[in-house]
């Protein structure tokens, strides 16, 4: 392995983010845009997700018949695997809402351009 | 358990539950009817019952709590592991029972308000209020960041959903401009979240406050820096601070009256819930008092300033109330107990009043279905009661004495000048003279010059739910502006215990 | 040509700029000043907070903004042509303050 998983999770995390942030600013076509925006949430999901991370480490479920040191030295970290489910269908649902409201826009506009709808 | 400690969640799950059940039979108006009536007197009342205490989701106490805890190995009681908070806490204090059944009354007379001044109601419009509000409360019980992102979410769908049934020219390309600022901003608020999750390994906001003073972490760590910074941003976005007045007060002036009244509220809530958190967690870093001070400044600056320009009446109302934000924000900056306390003080004191003036001049709309006020005059004849009460909110707005922004003022600006920053305090006043000019000058255009000669006004009467909301809302202002300790010594627990 | 002249013929220009062909009324006029009277001198105000820093630099700092804000009269219409509702510049300033606010926090804190 050239480089470590956890840190490749946090690049790509970074890097969505990035990408997100310059497409909400500079595409033009509002579906674009949305995607663009599922790209910075998925990016903080990703680094939510890869945090509780552990190189080696085994799923959080202790099952009868494990050694109960084995369990707590090699665990994963549960929590972010939690937070991150919620975190996903908020996300999902704030995005159908905003595509609920660029179908009404593009029948009253007939178009899907930001600058056309969005300006003054 | 007993019962009022039980009451506790309740004033989440309560709203929530019938909103949902209301959305399902949004035809049947009689039942939709009942169950808001109900409901809406359930939400500033139940608070008013409830015990001071805490509640954790599922019954998981800290282990200190929990009478097995006595078995447990040294390794487990010896550690930190044995005070932290397994569970999701709601913490229901004296400060938490002031701002709840605050936000309660105002959602009552919202709720009663849009029941009684259309002729049809909507399941759909008070299930979004009751949503709001739900989240809104959550988020001023939650001692756990994670939840309070979660409710701070949905709270941000229910304003949108407030905008977009309101039916006003241009709402959905104001709500769908809110969210895609929102889809920036919400996100980086969760890496905040995240970040500060992996520095501490906790969502609990005690058990992360008790790690950064004990030493468990590093408190100069850059990772607690940019959480720091990330979760500010994220504040600004939910309360419409600098550089989100414009979208924010964008949404208020789209929303019907009864709406723009709810949103301001939730956006007061929301600056308090997430201030007291950013203060309680990040006050180690002096920074962060610079910040907030210059933050609130801006927004003082810029929300009031472009409130004299502006001419949609419901637009120049959005500004002032992003303007009088700002106030409760200085207050945190301030970052003493007067300081804090003031500044709790005068969201509670503003929630009420921008209601009031949303409501008050949303009879304006309700008569003539007009916002621009060159196109308006001479309502005095048509509205004289709701005139005397705008005044007077007017005036409350501005601070004069007796009413009660004029004591939370009075406060703040004792503060700043305990602190030692009598410019903050100079500001202060001078912002205050310019909010009753504009204020005036508006009330001027609207009621005292003549009527012009297009204007039609209407000749239904204006609900006497509308006229009843407004009195009890000025009541609340004077009996706080003259008894100010009624709310103060509610407040100062918690200012006292954040600092 | 006074000041009062020099805001009117300003706002009458920004107003034909975006399109706007309402008459420029009195009101229009006077609160257009107030709102600049109001921003600059809390800004001049603002500035002194600075003393607490270094007294000199405030100073400095005082003599130079007041010139420069002389200079740039009047701001605010074109403080309010930067405040429209158009989603570009909202997002633009939206990323700006992201910007500075990481900065601010993390070498802000880091080199003090």
């Amino acid at each position: 392995m050239i480089i470590d998983t956890q840190l490749a999770a946090l690049f790509t995390a970074g890097a969505l983010i990035v990408i997100g942030i310059f497409g909400a600013l500079f595409l033009d076509n509002l579906i674009k845009k949305v995607i663009a925006l599922a790209f910075i949430g998925d990016g903080a999901n990703l680094f939510l997700v890869s945090l509780g991370y552990k190189a080696g480490g085994i799923v959080y479920i202790f099952l009868p018949g494990m050694a109960m040191s084995n369990f707590s030295q090699n665990a994963s970290y549960p929590l972010p695997y939690a937070l991150v489910l919620t975190s996903i269908v908020i996300g999902a649902s704030t995005m159908a809402v905003m595509l609920g409201i660029i179908i009404i826009l593009n029948k009253k506009y007939g178009s899907i351009s930001a600058s056309k709808i969005l300006g003054e | 358990m007993s019962l009022p400690n039980l009451l506790i969640p309740l004033m989440v799950i309560i709203p929530i539950t019938c909103a949902l059940f209301l959305n399902l039979l949004h035809e049947r108006i009689r039942t939709v009817k009942v169950i808001s009536i109900v409901v809406a007197f359930a939400l500033p009342i139940i608070p008013l019952f409830a015990n001071y205490g805490t509640h954790y989701f599922g019954g998981y106490a800290p282990l200190i709590q929990n009478p097995i805890s006595a078995d447990l190995p040294t390794l487990i009681t010896g550690t930190a592991l044995y005070i932290f908070h397994p569970a999701i806490t709601y913490v229901y204090g004296s400060a938490q029972k002031l701002m709840i059944f605050i936000l309660g009354i105002v959602g009552l007379f919202a709720i009663f308000i849009s029941l009684y001044e259309v002729k049809k109601p909507s399941g759909v419009y008070i299930y979004l209020m009751l949503m709001g509000i739900a989240s809104i409360t959550a988020m001023l019980l939650s001692d756990d960041i994670f939840n309070l992102y979660v409710f701070f979410e949905i709270a941000a769908l229910a304003q949108v959903g407030i905008v977009l049934v309101s039916k006003i020219k241009n709402n959905y390309e104001t709500a769908l401009k809110y969210m895609i600022l929102g889809g920036i901003a919400s996100p980086i608020l969760l890496l905040g979240i995240a970040l500060l999750l992996g520095v501490t390994g906790n969502v609990n906001i005690t058990d992360i406050v008790y790690s950064i003073r004990n030493g468990l972490i590093n408190p100069q760590s850059p990772v607690l820096l940019m959480a720091c910074s990330l979760i500010i941003f994220g504040w600004l976005y939910g309360t419409g601070l600098p550089p989100f007045h414009v979208i924010k007060s964008a949404m208020y002036s789209k929303a019907l009256p009864t709406g723009a009244a709810l949103l301001q509220a939730f956006s007061v809530f929301s600056l308090v819930a997430f201030g007291v958190i950013i203060i309680r967690i990040f006050s180690y870093i002096p920074f962060t008092h610079v910040f907030l001070l210059a933050i609130s400044l801006i927004a003082m600056v810029l929300g009031i300033t472009m409130a004299i320009t502006q001419t949609d009446f419901k637009r120049l109302i959005a500004f002032l109330a992003v303007g009088e934000l700002g106030y409760i924000g200085a207050g945190f900056g301030l970052g003493t107990v007067f300081g804090i306390t003031a500044g709790l003080f005068q969201a509670v004191n503003e929630s009420i009043i921008t209601a009031l003036l949303f409501i008050g001049f949303g009879t304006i709309m309700y008569k003539t279905k007009e916002t621009d006020m060159q196109k308006l005059g001479g309502m005095l004849v048509a509205t004289p009661k709701s005139a005397l009460f705008v005044l007077l909110a007017g005036i409350a707005l501005a601070g004069v004495p007796p009413f009660n922004a004029f004591q939370s003022k009075l406060m703040l600006v004792q503060a700043s000048l305990n602190s030692g920053l009598p410019e903050i305090a100079i500001i202060m006043v001078l912002m205050s003279i310019v909010t009753f000019m504009t204020f005036m000058r508006a009330f001027h255009t609207i009621y005292l010059r003549p009527k012009p000669v297009d204007l039609e006004i209407k000749n239904e009467k204006i609900p006497k739910i509308t006229l009843v909301a407004m009195v009890i809302f000025l009541a609340i202002c004077l009996l706080l502006g003259l008894y100010p300790h009624l709310a103060t010594n509610f407040l100062q627990g918690l200012a006292m215990s954040i600092t | 040509m006074n000041i009062y002249d020099i805001i009117l013929k300003k706002i009458k220009d920004i107003r034909m700029e975006t399109g706007d062909n309402k008459p420029v009324t009195n009101i229009a006029a006077s609160s257009m000043l107030t709102a600049e009277i109001t921003l600059i001198s809390s800004i001049l105000i603002a500035i002194v907070i600075l003393r607490l820093l270094n007294k000199n630099l405030m100073i400095v700092l005082a003599v130079l903004v007041f010139v420069l804000i002389f200079m740039a009269m009047p701001i605010m219409p074109k403080l309010k042509r930067e405040q429209n509702d158009s989603l570009t510049s909202m997002n633009f300033y939206v990323i700006i303050a992201l910007g500075i606010i990481v900065t601010l926090f993390y070498w802000g804190n880091l080199n003090v």
